[in-house]
Protein backbone atom coordinates (compact mmCIF):
# COMPACT_ATOMS: atom_id res chain seq x y z
CA UNK A 1 0.00 0.00 0.00
CA UNK A 2 1.06 3.20 -1.29
CA UNK A 3 1.26 4.96 2.58
CA UNK A 4 1.37 8.77 1.30
CA UNK A 5 -2.40 8.34 -0.56
CA UNK A 6 -3.18 6.37 2.27
CA UNK A 7 -2.07 9.22 4.84
CA UNK A 8 -3.53 11.62 2.47
CA UNK A 9 -6.98 10.18 2.36
CA UNK A 10 -7.89 8.27 5.98
CA UNK A 11 -4.90 10.84 8.11
CA UNK A 12 -3.14 8.51 10.66
CA UNK A 13 -4.79 6.15 13.31
CA UNK A 14 -3.14 8.06 16.02
CA UNK A 15 -4.97 10.08 19.00
CA UNK A 16 -5.33 13.51 17.25
CA UNK A 17 -6.20 16.66 20.15
CA UNK A 18 -6.60 18.92 16.87
CA UNK A 19 -5.12 22.05 16.00
CA UNK A 20 -6.06 24.40 18.82
CA UNK A 21 -4.85 21.57 21.50
CA UNK A 22 -1.75 21.17 19.70
CA UNK A 23 -1.33 24.78 19.15
CA UNK A 24 -1.35 25.35 23.25
CA UNK A 25 1.53 22.96 23.82
CA UNK A 26 3.92 23.87 20.53
CA UNK A 27 6.26 26.11 22.38
CA UNK A 28 7.01 23.22 24.68
CA UNK A 29 7.18 21.10 21.47
CA UNK A 30 9.72 23.33 19.24
CA UNK A 31 11.95 23.70 22.66
CA UNK A 32 12.52 19.54 23.33
CA UNK A 33 12.97 19.24 19.46
CA UNK A 34 15.85 22.02 19.41
CA UNK A 35 17.31 20.04 22.54
CA UNK A 36 17.43 17.72 20.97
CA UNK A 37 15.42 15.08 23.62
CA UNK A 38 13.01 12.21 22.07
CA UNK A 39 9.82 14.73 21.32
CA UNK A 40 7.89 11.93 19.72
CA UNK A 41 7.89 10.36 23.03
CA UNK A 42 7.04 13.35 25.30
CA UNK A 43 4.37 14.57 22.94
CA UNK A 44 3.14 11.92 20.77
CA UNK A 45 -0.40 13.52 20.14
CA UNK A 46 1.49 16.59 18.56
CA UNK A 47 3.46 14.50 16.55
CA UNK A 48 0.42 12.46 15.54
CA UNK A 49 -1.59 16.00 14.17
CA UNK A 50 1.46 17.16 12.86
CA UNK A 51 1.26 14.65 10.33
CA UNK A 52 -2.22 15.12 9.55
CA UNK A 53 -2.41 19.10 9.54
CA UNK A 54 -0.25 20.44 7.19
CA UNK A 55 -0.88 24.24 8.38
CA UNK A 56 0.19 23.49 11.74
CA UNK A 57 3.51 21.28 10.65
CA UNK A 58 4.39 24.42 8.62
CA UNK A 59 3.78 26.92 11.62
CA UNK A 60 5.69 24.73 13.85
CA UNK A 61 8.49 24.31 11.09
CA UNK A 62 8.67 28.06 11.02
CA UNK A 63 8.81 28.03 14.96
CA UNK A 64 11.89 25.57 15.14
CA UNK A 65 13.50 27.32 12.16
CA UNK A 66 13.47 30.72 14.08
CA UNK A 67 14.72 29.26 17.10
CA UNK A 68 17.44 27.79 15.60
CA UNK A 69 18.52 30.69 14.04
CA UNK A 70 18.35 32.91 16.94
CA UNK A 71 20.14 29.85 18.72
CA UNK A 72 22.84 30.18 16.21
CA UNK A 73 22.99 34.42 16.79
CA UNK A 74 23.43 33.18 20.86
CA UNK A 75 26.93 31.26 19.48
CA UNK A 76 27.96 34.07 17.30
CA UNK B 1 -4.55 15.64 29.20
CA UNK B 2 -1.35 17.25 26.73
CA UNK B 3 1.84 17.95 28.68
CA UNK B 4 1.12 21.36 29.20
CA UNK B 5 2.83 21.90 32.56
CA UNK B 6 3.86 25.24 34.57
CA UNK B 7 7.22 25.60 36.02
CA UNK B 8 9.52 27.87 37.66
CA UNK B 9 10.14 30.58 35.44
CA UNK B 10 13.44 31.41 33.55
CA UNK B 11 15.19 35.02 34.42
CA UNK B 12 13.95 36.56 31.18
CA UNK B 13 10.74 34.77 31.04
CA UNK B 14 9.98 36.06 34.63
CA UNK B 15 11.37 39.75 33.54
CA UNK B 16 9.17 39.86 30.61
CA UNK B 17 6.09 38.89 32.76
CA UNK B 18 7.07 41.15 35.57
CA UNK B 19 7.69 44.48 32.67
CA UNK B 20 4.12 43.67 30.38
CA UNK B 21 2.30 43.82 33.45
CA UNK B 22 3.96 46.57 35.07
CA UNK B 23 2.44 50.16 34.97
CA UNK B 24 4.39 53.15 33.60
CA UNK B 25 6.93 53.87 30.94
CA UNK B 26 8.78 50.45 31.91
CA UNK B 27 5.35 49.19 30.73
CA UNK B 28 5.18 51.03 27.22
CA UNK B 29 8.59 50.30 26.51
CA UNK B 30 7.91 46.45 26.81
CA UNK B 31 5.11 46.30 24.75
CA UNK B 32 7.38 47.96 21.85
CA UNK B 33 10.27 45.69 22.64
CA UNK B 34 7.22 42.78 22.70
CA UNK B 35 6.43 44.24 19.03
CA UNK B 36 9.54 44.59 17.58
CA UNK B 37 10.50 40.92 18.22
CA UNK B 38 7.34 39.74 16.76
CA UNK B 39 7.96 42.09 13.73
CA UNK B 40 11.18 40.20 13.05
CA UNK B 41 9.19 36.90 13.47
CA UNK B 42 6.61 37.36 11.05
CA UNK B 43 9.65 38.90 8.63
CA UNK B 44 11.78 35.92 8.72
CA UNK B 45 8.80 33.39 8.65
CA UNK B 46 7.78 35.33 5.40
CA UNK B 47 11.30 35.38 3.97
CA UNK B 48 11.45 31.62 4.82
CA UNK B 49 8.91 30.94 2.89
CA UNK B 50 9.04 33.30 -0.03
CA UNK B 51 9.63 30.30 -2.87
CA UNK B 52 5.96 29.02 -1.75
CA UNK B 53 4.13 32.42 -2.50
CA UNK B 54 3.00 33.57 -5.73
CA UNK B 55 5.66 36.41 -7.38
CA UNK B 56 3.07 39.24 -6.54
CA UNK B 57 2.51 38.39 -3.43
CA UNK B 58 6.32 37.49 -2.45
CA UNK B 59 7.39 41.35 -3.42
CA UNK B 60 4.56 42.83 -1.01
CA UNK B 61 4.83 41.40 2.35
CA UNK B 62 5.37 44.73 4.58
CA UNK B 63 2.25 45.65 5.30
CA UNK B 64 1.29 42.19 5.99
CA UNK B 65 3.97 41.39 8.41
CA UNK B 66 3.16 44.13 10.31
CA UNK B 67 -0.48 43.77 10.32
CA UNK B 68 0.61 40.19 11.91
CA UNK B 69 3.00 41.72 14.09
CA UNK B 70 -0.05 44.03 15.50
CA UNK B 71 -2.11 40.88 16.02
CA UNK B 72 0.38 39.00 17.70
CA UNK B 73 0.96 41.18 20.03
CA UNK B 74 -2.72 41.41 21.23
CA UNK B 75 -2.97 38.31 21.28
CA UNK B 76 0.08 37.54 23.20
CA UNK B 77 -1.07 40.09 25.67
CA UNK B 78 -4.68 39.03 26.08
CA UNK B 79 -3.37 35.57 26.54
CA UNK B 80 -0.80 36.58 29.42
CA UNK B 81 -1.91 34.90 31.91
CA UNK B 82 -2.02 31.57 30.21
CA UNK B 83 1.53 31.87 30.66
CA UNK B 84 2.87 28.94 32.75
CA UNK B 85 6.83 29.12 31.99
CA UNK B 86 6.84 25.23 30.30
CA UNK B 87 8.82 27.35 27.62
CA UNK B 88 10.60 30.49 27.49
CA UNK B 89 8.45 33.67 27.39
CA UNK B 90 9.59 34.56 23.45
CA UNK B 91 9.09 30.94 22.59
CA UNK B 92 5.85 31.05 23.30
CA UNK B 93 5.09 34.94 22.44
CA UNK B 94 6.68 34.09 18.97
CA UNK B 95 4.36 31.00 18.11
CA UNK B 96 2.14 33.60 18.18
CA UNK B 97 3.27 35.47 15.56
CA UNK B 98 4.17 32.52 13.45
CA UNK B 99 0.59 31.56 12.99
CA UNK B 100 -0.81 35.05 12.52
CA UNK B 101 1.76 35.64 9.43
CA UNK B 102 0.77 31.79 7.98
CA UNK B 103 -2.76 32.32 8.06
CA UNK B 104 -2.28 35.68 6.04
CA UNK B 105 0.72 33.98 3.57
CA UNK B 106 -2.50 31.44 2.93
CA UNK B 107 -4.88 33.74 2.55
CA UNK B 108 -2.67 36.20 0.75
CA UNK B 109 -1.54 33.70 -1.70
CA UNK B 110 -5.00 31.94 -2.35
CA UNK B 111 -6.50 35.88 -2.44
CA UNK B 112 -6.93 35.68 -6.36
CA UNK B 113 -7.90 32.23 -6.85
CA UNK B 114 -11.46 31.66 -6.94
CA UNK B 115 -12.74 29.02 -4.23
CA UNK B 116 -15.93 27.53 -4.41
CA UNK B 117 -16.38 25.04 -2.34
CA UNK B 118 -20.16 23.92 -3.17
CA UNK B 119 -17.73 22.57 -6.84
CA UNK B 120 -14.94 20.70 -5.38
CA UNK B 121 -14.52 17.67 -7.04
CA UNK B 122 -12.07 14.80 -6.94
CA UNK B 123 -10.50 16.62 -9.79
CA UNK B 124 -6.48 15.48 -10.51
CA UNK B 125 -6.30 13.04 -7.56
CA UNK B 126 -8.41 10.37 -9.89
CA UNK B 127 -7.03 11.81 -13.04
CA UNK B 128 -4.75 9.48 -14.74
CA UNK B 129 -2.56 11.89 -16.25
CA UNK B 130 -1.11 13.11 -13.32
CA UNK B 131 1.01 11.59 -10.87
CA UNK B 132 2.63 8.55 -11.48
CA UNK B 133 1.43 5.08 -12.80
CA UNK B 134 -0.41 3.90 -10.06
CA UNK B 135 -0.93 0.42 -8.31
CA UNK B 136 -3.85 -1.75 -8.85
CA UNK B 137 -3.77 -1.48 -4.92
CA UNK B 138 -3.52 2.51 -4.95
CA UNK B 139 -6.97 2.54 -7.85
CA UNK B 140 -8.57 0.18 -5.42
CA UNK B 141 -8.07 2.17 -2.27
CA UNK B 142 -9.34 5.36 -4.74
CA UNK B 143 -12.22 3.53 -5.67
CA UNK B 144 -13.29 2.43 -2.00
CA UNK B 145 -12.82 5.83 -0.50
CA UNK B 146 -14.97 7.87 -3.64
CA UNK B 147 -17.66 5.47 -2.78
CA UNK B 148 -17.78 6.01 0.49
CA UNK B 149 -17.09 9.73 0.58
CA UNK B 150 -20.84 9.72 -1.32
CA UNK B 151 -22.29 7.42 0.88
CA UNK B 152 -21.39 8.15 4.38
CA UNK B 153 -20.24 11.88 5.37
CA UNK B 154 -22.45 14.70 5.82
CA UNK B 155 -22.14 17.63 3.19
CA UNK B 156 -19.79 19.39 5.06
CA UNK B 157 -17.53 16.89 5.72
CA UNK B 158 -17.65 15.79 2.17
CA UNK B 159 -17.10 19.50 1.23
CA UNK B 160 -14.14 19.49 3.32
CA UNK B 161 -12.27 16.37 2.49
CA UNK B 162 -12.46 16.99 -1.10
CA UNK B 163 -10.94 20.50 -0.68
CA UNK B 164 -8.26 19.72 1.71
CA UNK B 165 -7.60 16.17 -0.10
CA UNK B 166 -8.40 16.64 -3.67
CA UNK B 167 -8.08 20.30 -4.47
CA UNK B 168 -5.36 21.26 -2.22
CA UNK B 169 -6.99 24.22 -0.83
CA UNK B 170 -5.41 25.27 2.18
CA UNK B 171 -7.51 24.54 5.80
CA UNK B 172 -7.02 28.72 6.60
CA UNK B 173 -8.14 29.38 3.13
CA UNK B 174 -11.73 27.40 3.91
CA UNK B 175 -12.05 28.76 7.50
CA UNK B 176 -11.78 32.12 5.80
CA UNK B 177 -14.36 31.80 3.66
CA UNK B 178 -16.82 29.76 5.06
CA UNK B 179 -16.23 32.17 8.56
CA UNK B 180 -14.84 29.56 10.28
CA UNK B 181 -11.18 29.10 11.97
CA UNK B 182 -8.67 26.34 11.32
CA UNK B 183 -9.63 24.19 14.51
CA UNK B 184 -13.13 23.92 13.14
CA UNK B 185 -12.63 22.89 9.41
CA UNK B 186 -9.73 20.31 10.56
CA UNK B 187 -12.23 18.51 13.04
CA UNK B 188 -14.58 18.54 10.11
CA UNK B 189 -11.52 16.82 7.94
CA UNK B 190 -10.24 14.63 10.86
CA UNK B 191 -13.83 13.44 11.33
CA UNK B 192 -14.55 12.50 7.88
CA UNK B 193 -11.37 10.78 7.76
CA UNK B 194 -12.05 8.73 11.14
CA UNK B 195 -15.63 8.13 9.02
CA UNK B 196 -13.88 6.48 6.34
CA UNK B 197 -11.96 4.68 8.03
CA UNK B 198 -14.64 2.96 9.96
CA UNK B 199 -16.65 2.39 7.07
CA UNK B 200 -13.65 1.02 5.30
CA UNK B 201 -13.60 -1.63 8.10
CA UNK B 202 -17.38 -2.40 7.53
CA UNK B 203 -16.43 -3.33 3.97
CA UNK B 204 -13.34 -5.36 4.47
CA UNK B 205 -10.91 -3.19 2.98
CA UNK B 206 -7.16 -3.38 4.55
CA UNK B 207 -6.41 0.05 3.86
CA UNK B 208 -8.21 1.25 6.78
CA UNK B 209 -4.92 -0.32 9.25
Amino acid sequence: MNEDIRNRLLGSTSPDPGCDACFEILDQYAEAMLRGVDAARLFPQVVAHLESCEACREDTEGLIAMLRSQSLDETK
Amino acid sequence: MLNSMTTELDDDSARWLEELRSQGPLRGQAHSRLHEILHRVTRAEAFRRRDTLPPDVAGDLDDLCLQAANDAVVAVLGKLDGFRGASRFTTWAYKFALLEVSVRLRRRAWSRRRVALDEVSWGHLVDPAHGPERSVEHEELLSTVRQLVESTLTENQRRVFLAVVSEEIPIDVIAERTGSSRGAVYKALHDARRRLRTAMTVVGHRGAK
